[in-house]
């Protein structure tokens, strides 16, 4: 075979192409992903829950790949076949969503050791939720002297100028938006109210913020002095010396699942599925809820402590009492009618 | 054939050349370029129905096309002010030492050394409320409440102009440094006062840089995603945030290729009749 200048560049391309593009070669073997969300929850992730499975599985090579939902869906949409994601973490909204394109395989309850003791909102069928995510009313202490104590709080004429919120993008909008709406007589199905209580929220309103990390940084400004917050995170702006407090209303807290699922055609079945056991196992959830993380546990066996203990709940029993958990499959069908809504009437 | 050599075009070679690049824009811009206008083409999410649907709705939508406009206008503020305090700069910077040169180029660049996102949030530290110019009119005793400059349009512009100065100031350095000094001291020395020079020999022959300074800043301004959000918060919507939010919240994914081409064939009609004024003062400068 005569090697010339012309077939050498020809292999060394199609190598190089190879080893650019590996799904053209053949399916091959690979670690398995874990698409977590980026940030705080990337950090409690390569921290707590990786050495956890790593060590309960033989060191098992896993990536975690942190994105948003939607790109996660996007991911998989796009390679339906053979996924280049294993495992999927998303918030109600994007998890319907998921479960609805036929992205996911329902979670192997029979064979696992952990699902039956979460508490009965976390049992999800088609993919378990290891974590909670509480939305309540969040201020800053130094400027607000009396802590608020219900939603209705921020209609009071003396915060005028001084509340935020966030538009409907994000889980916390609309969340907040059923929950005021439920407040004054509307439900998942008519957030009617909810939209007028935000008009007569107006002359308060300080800002709308393009998104929660948005809105968390108004209060480092001095922009606002109360609004519907993140529990998770104002933890991470009272670690830097923010003055921020977190409290939740009587109405109750509104508690997202965040739910994990194995992603449907996955090499990796058995192992995403270790590692979805991993995440709801009392000793990461313990791990978890203590500082720095104080992510919100699922799992009836582990005690709560701590600043969670504090201001969220002292048990099951009362975080049950004190969460309110909210039909996304109802809010779902009307999200982007109310975007739309909320695009034309919000304007200050 | 035997006179090949001889008579080898030598433009062949710039084209070879080239190849890579527009190999790499063919794949990686062209492509995705028509699977959008493909997408754009569906009425629905699942994109299985063919349709002009999409752009229906956003041309018989005045909340749509509002959007649309307030993009555009923004894009024209901004444009307006980056030329009117960019000029100044521009003009000062061909008749200074080439110390005082360095230290304008140095300003004039400082702000392309530092992303973004910085930038952006330098501007919320001073527009906020208990922000610097707030606090100083306060301290002054000008102001009792603080004036409200975050979440206004007045605020996208300014942090706006900004953050996109030195794409309306570095070609107007240009264009003002090709001019011959001597048109000056001629056209002072036929009787000429220095507004009458400015207007009618300066300013003309700088046109050309201040059409490419003006495309370049219009086209950054109005698709400054970054600074639009953070500066104008959530209730204030421009293309990008509409485009967002219609692809990553709502995953209409066909409505969001709509908007985007609408949106870019919108941009191209705005940097043509820039272009088109361009060619006409090229006229106007020669004679």
């Amino acid at each position: 075979m005569i090697m010339n200048r012309r077939s050498l560049m020809t292999t060394a391309l199609t190598l190089g192409a190879m080893k650019a593009f590996p799904g053209l070669s053949y399916a091959q073997a690979r670690p398995l992903v874990f698409a977590t969300f980026t940030g705080s929850w990337e950090e409690a992730h390569k921290a707590v829950l990786v050495p956890a499975f790593r060590k309960a599985n033989a060191d098992a090579a896993m990536v975690l790949d942190p994105m948003l939902s939607v790109d996660q869906i996007a991911k998989v949409n796009a390679a339906k076949a053979n996924p280049p994601i294993d495992v999927m973490l998303h918030d109600p909204g994007p998890a319907l969503v998921a479960i609805g394109q036929d992205l996911v395989e329902p979670y192997p309850v029979e064979k696992s050791a952990y699902y039956k003791d979460l508490i009965a909102e976390a049992q999800e069928p088609m993919g378990p939720a290891p974590f909670f995510q509480v939305v309540g009313l969040t201020y800053n202490p130094e400027a607000v002297k009396t802590p608020p104590t219900s939603w209705a709080d921020l209609w009071k004429p003396e915060f005028k100028g001084r509340v935020g919120i966030t538009n409907l993008n994000s889980t916390l909008g609309t969340g907040w938006l059923v929950e005021i709406a439920k407040m004054r007589g509307g439900s998942e199905a008519n957030v009617d109210p909810g939209f007028k209580a935000i008009e007569e929220l107006k002359p308060n309103l300080a800002a709308v913020a393009a998104n929660p990390g948005a809105l968390a940084t108004l209060f480092q400004q001095g922009q606002i002095d109360i609004s519907p917050g993140n529990f998770n995170a104002i933890q991470i702006l009272k670690a830097r010396g923010v003055p921020v407090e977190f409290v939740a209303p009587k109405e109750g807290a509104i508690a997202f699942k965040t739910t994990i699922h194995i992603v449907k055609n996955s090499p990796n079945r058995e192992l995403a599925f270790k590692l979805i056991e991993a995440s709801l196992t009392p000793e990461v959830q313990t791990t978890l809820m203590n500082p720095p993380y104080l992510i919100v546990p699922t799992n009836s066996k582990v005690t709560m402590g701590g600043e969670i203990a504090r201001v969220l709940a002292k048990d099951t029993a009362e975080l049950k009492q004190k969460f309110v958990f909210q039909d996304w499959k109802k809010i779902n069908e009307q999200r982007s009618a109310w975007i739309e809504r909320f695009n034309r009437e919000i304007k200050i | 054939m035997g006179a090949a050599p001889a008579t080898r075009d030598v433009t062949s070679y710039g084209m070879g050349l080239a190849a890579p690049l527009a190999l790499f824009f063919l794949v990686f811009f062209v492509a995705p370029l028509l699977q959008l206008l493909w997408l754009s083409l569906h009425n629905d999410t699942a994109a299985l129905h063919w349709g002009l649907g999409q752009y229906l709705h956003f041309l018989t939508d005045p909340f749509s096309l509002s959007v649309l406009g307030s993009t555009l206008l923004l894009g024209a503020e901004v444009t307006a002010v980056c030329l009117v305090l960019g000029f100044p700069i521009a003009w000062l910077y061909q008749r200074v030492g080439p110390k005082l040169q360095t230290i304008i180029i140095l300003i004039v660049l400082l702000p392309l050394l530092t992303s973004v996102v910085v930038r952006t949030f330098a501007w919320i530290v001073i527009l906020g409320r208990q922000g610097i110019i707030n606090a100083t009119l306060q301290s002054l005793g000008i102001i009792d409440t603080p004036l409200k400059l975050l979440y206004t349009q007045f605020g996208v512009v300014i942090a706006l102009a900004q953050v996109q100065m030195p794409l309306m100031t570095l070609p107007l350095i240009t264009a003002l440094g090709r001019i011959d000094p001597n048109l000056d001291d001629a056209s002072c020395s036929l009787g000429a006062g220095s507004w009458r020079t400015f207007f009618r020999v300066v300013l003309p022959l700088s046109l050309p840089g201040v059409i490419a300074g003006c495309t370049l800043t219009y086209a950054a301004a109005i698709t400054a995603f970054i600074t639009q959000s953070l500066i104008g918060g959530g209730q204030m919507l421009f293309m990008p945030m509409y485009l967002y939010q219609q692809a990553s919240t709502l995953q209409n994914w066909p409505f969001a290729s709509a908007i985007s081409i609408i949106f870019l064939l919108a941009v191209l009609a705005v940097v043509s009749v820039f272009t088109t004024l361009g060619r006409l003062s090229r006229g106007y400068g020669g004679t």
